[in-house]
């Protein structure tokens, strides 16, 4: 359902993502994986809309989409989870999650019981209510960005880094709650530092080197066939 | 090398032109519009100093410029007519009276130095702390000049200012900037500078100590804005401190904006294009005016037309006529290529 | 007794119209880090728009309402013409852009209506005085604080209990996501004119009815005190804007107690150099703002 043709992203002169193409179908949970600068952040960027394309299409339901602005992929039904986990740090988390449903605000009763079902799942959440999203723990924001997004009731989510900083417990968790979401029927974008953790959870997996997709193929082949180490360290 | 010293040339060229034309012509009217048209050009070329090598905006220029024309006046005033001109001058001043040709250069000293002082700590903000500011510091310097009646005559027109300004001055001041502009644009100072410009962050990075570039260029502005002030003050013989707020401003900055902020061609360019173009309007004033056409005076338009001229230019050309390359620099590649083609 | 309460009423009044100035400089600042150098001319818009309707017959609220509206058409507008094609290229380009606006739409004035000043329509109240409690008050301070207070009040709740206010402060912190939230980019700053206008058209009212005639320059002085509230109160937070507005009068009127005559002319030079030491101190102005900065 999503797909990319030979997209680049440039900053000014850099060329931080050099012509890479992929696809997630329906579904699916695809890990992309990559050293430092390798330009996965740059490349979920740019298909949030957040990030111009320099060339290159990308594609969703086999519609063009490469130039649509950011609040056009949202509507659009794509999600997005950023790596530097943009809370609003003066909004309340109700008013965090109340701009998460912003795309729905006439359907108030399913936003209603959207926002039940997270506080389910983020039980810490709903405890800190009406706290300043500024004053939640590294972990607490993390749980509220990805239920803000979900809130937008995306088809696809794109994930960056969610265990970034994260106390293993939490890390346990969040990639618990990851696996939910895929049985729910959600298609993901999953960026990851922690290879072993986004192998266990992905269909397929794409591997990044200096803007370009170095290997690719099932989770199982990746993780079989790629040193993940030397992925990590080599660059 | 060539290519700095074919824009020196061209550029100085066309200012030599600009005088050549008024001396031949010999219309009074004529002469005035070209001195006025050199003084504007030391003053937009001071302007390109700092806002086109730093990039930062800066709207206290204007306010040097009437430093520089009060610290002129207040040294050249006649002894005999300092009593009317400057009831309250502080008793030091009242015996001084100085040669007009010495007195432009120390008020463009005087201007220099007291941006050195104010502006050093400033030199470190961007953005929008910087625009305001430099807003602040022209209103601060406004003031002064409005209410200081001791030095400045108050609010009031000062008048007995010797006339000591004519084409050939202005004209000849104004090349010296012409160099002095490109010189400095040139110089490792102007190179880091507009390095810095461009990157900040990896210019800061380098150890380069932004901030103090920034002031260089500042007070270099300074110095041209109160010599262009000065060389004013002399050839319009009086005036008020409102000469050196925000119209005039709008003006200077206007021929910059126009021209192209990032070069001396541009800030060349601006100036004539606009002064062209204010004098023809000026004229349609004028002439709507005597025809009596409107019942009221008709004026402004001058001012909306270069306001909307401006915009224009931001939106469609957003750095100006001579974006980036100098006049030399764009010659020398064409003449290369022809030269490869062929 | 009584000086205390004429001081507090004057300051108050006059708080109430600058806090309402910053505002208006700031809810736009906040958003799209432009100092709108043409926020002056939305109150020289409202009162030509007055005066223009002066012998229209109407009722004075219904020409009051009217020319508010001016104000606020011509900030949307001044957005679209002027700003919106520029914003994308330098945020010097757009400074100034927005100053040529200011000088373009000021001689547009000079040009079409006149360089002598104006008369508006103004109900009588505008000229009564009032006493209250042995201290004689003009009854257009009263108005002023009563308008300042309701427009404060609503102002304070549409930002916390509105969608759409939530999402402008959201989109003050951090635009970008705001937008990936599917917030839309042009209505988030389109509001934020409107409502600089809307500012700007009431205070531009209660401003002429001090003055009771309208001039093209009439908006630089309370663009120069919103400026100077603005830093005061922090260039990037709504409540600062507002106390730093309070806080202004508090000096102005201050100063004009305790400052001789001689010294008094100088005082905006004292404001001014002010601001500057200010700004050098903190550069996002002495109150703080919204905090941009992520705990991870
Ligand atoms: N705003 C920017 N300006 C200039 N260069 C940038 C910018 N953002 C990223 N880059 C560069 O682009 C390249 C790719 O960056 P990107 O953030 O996409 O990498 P990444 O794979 O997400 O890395 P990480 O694992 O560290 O998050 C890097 O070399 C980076 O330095
Ligand atoms: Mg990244």
């Amino acid at each position: 359902m999503l797909e990319l043709t030979d997209v680049e992203v440039r900053y000014g002169a850099i060329r931080a993502v050099r012509g890479i193409s992929l696809k997630a179908e329906k579904g699916e949970l695809v890990a992309l994986l990559g050293a430092n600068g390798a330009g996965k952040t740059s490349t979920l960027m740019c298909i949030a809309g957040a990030l111009k394309a320099a060339a290159g299409t990308i594609r969703l339901d086999g519609r063009d989409v490469t130039s649509a602005t950011p609040e056009a992929m949202v509507r659009n039904g794509v999600a997005t989870v950023t790596e530097t986990r943009d809370v609003f740090p003066d909004l309340t988390v109700a008013e965090n999650l109340t701009l998460g449903s912003y795309i729905r605000r006439s359907d108030r009763a399913g936003v209603a019981e959207d926002r039940e079902k997270m506080f389910a799942l983020f039980p810490r959440l709903a405890e800190r209510y009406g706290q300043p999203a500024g004053t939640l723990s590294g972990g607490e924001q993390q749980m509220l960005v990805i239920a803000r997004a979900i809130l937008s009731r995306p088809r696809i989510l794109l994930l960056d880094e969610p265990s970034l900083g994260l106390a293993p417990v939490i890390v346990d968790q969040i990639f618990e709650m990851i696996g939910v979401l895929k049985r729910s029927g959600l298609t993901i974008v999953l960026v990851e530092q922690n290879a072993a953790k986004a192998l266990a959870v992905a269909d397929r997996a794409y591997v990044m080197r200096l803007g370009r997709i170095a290997a690719s193929g099932s989770a199982a082949e990746i993780g079989a066939t790629t040193d993940l180490g030397a992925l990590y360290l080599g660059g | 090398m060539t290519r700095h010293l074919l824009t020196a040339a061209i550029l100085g060229g066309f200012v030599i032109l600009l005088v050549a034309c008024a001396e031949m012509l010999g219309i009074r009217v004529f002469d005035r519009i070209a001195t006025n048209l050199c003084i504007s050009l030391i003053l937009v070329l001071g302007l390109q100093v700092f806002m086109g090598n730093s990039g930062i905006l800066s709207f206290a220029h204007i306010g040097f410029m009437g430093v520089g024309a009060y610290t002129s006046a207040v040294l050249t005033i006649p002894l005999q007519m300092k009593g009317m001109a400057l009831p309250e001058l502080y008793l030091v001043f009242k015996g001084v009276q100085l040669s007009p040709y010495l007195a432009i250069p120390i008020a463009g000293l005087v201007a220099a130095a007291v941006a050195a002082a104010l502006s050093y700590p400033l030199m470190r903000l961007s953005d929008a702390a910087a625009v305001i500011t430099s807003f602040a510091l022209l209103v601060v310097l406004h003031t002064v000049m409005t209410n200081w009646s001791n030095v400045t005559n108050g609010p009031r027109t000062l008048f007995g200012v010797p006339r000591a300004t004519d084409l050939t001055l202005a004209a000849g001041v104004a090349i010296a900037a012409l160099l002095g502009a490109l010189a400095f644009k040139e110089s490792r100072t102007g190179r880091l500078l507009r390095a810095s410009r461009d990157d900040e962050v990896a210019a800061g990075a380098l150890g380069l100590h932004i901030p103090h570039l920034r002031w260089r260029a500042f007070v270099l502005a300074a110095l041209f804005a109160g010599i262009g002030g000065a060389l004013w003050g002399h050839f319009i013989t009086s005036f008020s401190p409102n000469a050196f707020y925000l119209r005039e401003t709008f003006v200077i900055l206007g021929m910059l904006v126009i021209g192209g902020a990032n070069t001396v061609t541009g800030a060349v360019v601006g100036t004539f294009i606009v002064t062209g173009a204010f004098e023809g309007l000026r004229s349609l004033e004028g002439s709507l005016n005597s025809a009596k056409i409107f019942s009221e005076q008709v004026i402004g338009l001058t001012e909306v037309v270069l306001a909307l001229a401006m915009i224009a230019v931001l939106i469609l050309r957003p750095g100006g006529l001579f974006p980036s390359r100098e006049i030399g620099a764009i010659i020398v590649r064409a003449l290369s290529k022809r030269e490869r083609s062929t | 007794m009584t000086f205390a309460l004429q001081f507090t009423i004057d300051v108050l009044s006059l708080g109430g119209a600058y806090a309402l100035m910053a505002l208006g400089l700031v809810i736009v600042y906040g958003i799209l880090k432009l100092v709108n150098f043409a926020y002056g001319e939305l109150i020289m818009v409202t009162g030509y728009t007055l005066f223009l309707m002066g012998g229209s017959g109407l009722p004075w609220l219904v020409m009051a309402a009217v020319a508010v509206a001016m104000a606020v058409v011509t900030g949307v507008l001044t957005d679209y013409i002027a700003f919106r094609p520029v914003r994308a290229k330098s945020i010097t380009a757009v400074l100034i852009t927005s100053f040529a606006f200011s000088t373009l739409l000021q001689n547009a004035a000079l040009l079409f209506i006149s360089p002598r000043p104006r008369n508006v329509p103004l109900p009588a109240l505008f000229s009564q005085t009032v006493e209250i409690a042995g201290v004689i008050t003009p009854v257009r301070n009263l108005v002023t604080i009563a308008a300042a207070v309701v427009l404060l009040a609503v102002f304070a709740w549409a930002m916390r209990r509105t969608v759409l206010g939530i999402a402008m402060r959201a989109a003050a912190t951090n635009f970008t996501m705001a937008r990936m939230l599917g917030i839309p980019a042009n209505l988030i700053i389109s509001s934020a004119f409107a409502i600089s206008g809307l500012l700007a058209g009431v205070v531009g009212i209660l401003w002429i009815g001090r003055i009771g005639s309208v001039v093209p320059g009439i908006g630089s002085e309370p663009l120069l005190v919103a400026f100077i509230a603005t830093v005061i109160g922090g260039m990037r937070s709504l409540e600062g804007a507002v106390l730093g507005g309070f806080l202004l009068a508090l000096i102005d009127t201050s100063l004009n107690y305790l400052l001789s005559q001689e010294l008094l002319k100088f005082r905006d030079a004292f404001t001014f150099g002010l601001v500057i030491l200010i700004l050098l101190w903190r550069p996002e102005g002495l109150l703080k703002g919204p905090a941009t900065g992520q705990r991870t």
